[in-house]
């Protein structure tokens, strides 16, 4: 799995790409925990675009638990946005939708975060 | 149609069974929507028999198959490891807050939840979890 980072304005984009699966978990917790760490100097939200994410189990979603729970602690906001098909099946019927909030498309989700920021 | 796999309990083997998975499916011709359920029963029984493994003695073997009939689809992960039964793992609260959210037990719950069909039968030493699902209309 490939991982990339965009910021737009006080917010960071982690954008990850492929299959989030059990071996890739434990890398993509790593880089999402550097990022939340370095946001507590400057940015002020968290997005993950998963525009590009094919797959995701619950080892994948574990990470993504952690990350919110961590966001929240530090007063950040955070959302994910872009969900394909199969990620999209798997955040609900894991009961994740409702815990984590999930926007359409990045311009959504950057909203949600300027808003969670104020 | 069936194909057969084996490969040693090891996290390692995991992208070889997706592999495994993702031939059978080009090869049956299967809608891609419904390869997202097969992808994860895989995975999260499998690495639950990884985990549940002998930790001393031998490593255990792993025996995955696949049969496709009349539109449905039957996964069958065999191993010799100890008895584990995933299906008596209790069910997360999906309902749960944010912060009393817990992922254990979770990889099973969403198995249970996205296949038709999962048993456990302990045989002959074995542990075997079968699980099915209808991925096409039946052929008339």
């Amino acid at each position: 799995m490939n991982v990339r980072l965009e910021s737009i304005g006080l917010t960071t984009v982690v954008i990850p790409e492929g299959r989030l699966d059990f071996g890739a978990a434990a890398d993509f917790r790593a880089q999402v925990e550097r990022v939340l760490a370095g946001a507590g100097t400057g940015p002020a939200g968290v997005i993950i675009d998963c525009a590009g994410l094919d797959y995701v189990s619950s080892a994948g979603l574990r990470v993504f638990l952690l990350a919110s729970r961590a966001a929240q602690r530090a007063g950040l906001a955070f959302a994910m946005c872009a969900l394909k098909p199969a990620v999209r099946e798997v955040f609900d019927v894991s009961g994740f939708s409702r815990v984590i909030a999930v926007t359409a498309d990045r311009a959504a989700a950057l909203t949600h975060a300027r808003q969670g920021s104020a | 149609m069936k194909r057969h796999t084996s490969v040693p309990s090891d996290a390692a083997q995991l992208s070889t069974l997706t592999q495994f998975l993702q031939e059978f499916w080009s090869a049956a011709d299967l809608p891609a929507a419904e390869t997202v359920s097969f992808e994860l029963a895989l995975e999260e029984i499998f690495m639950n028999v990884v985990m549940h493994g002998s930790p001393a003695g031998p490593v255990p073997r792993v025996e995955v198959s696949l049969a496709l009939c009349d539109g449905c689809l039957t996964l069958i992960i065999e191993d010799d490891g100890p008895a584990f039964d995933p299906l008596s793992l209790a069910a997360p609260d999906v309902a749960a807050s944010l912060e009393e959210r817990r992922v254990g037990g979770l990889g099973v719950y969403l198995v249970r939840q996205m296949m038709d069909a999962v048993s456990y039968q302990r045989l002959g030493g074995r542990n075997k979890l079968s699980m099915t699902k209808r991925v096409r209309e039946p052929t008339p």
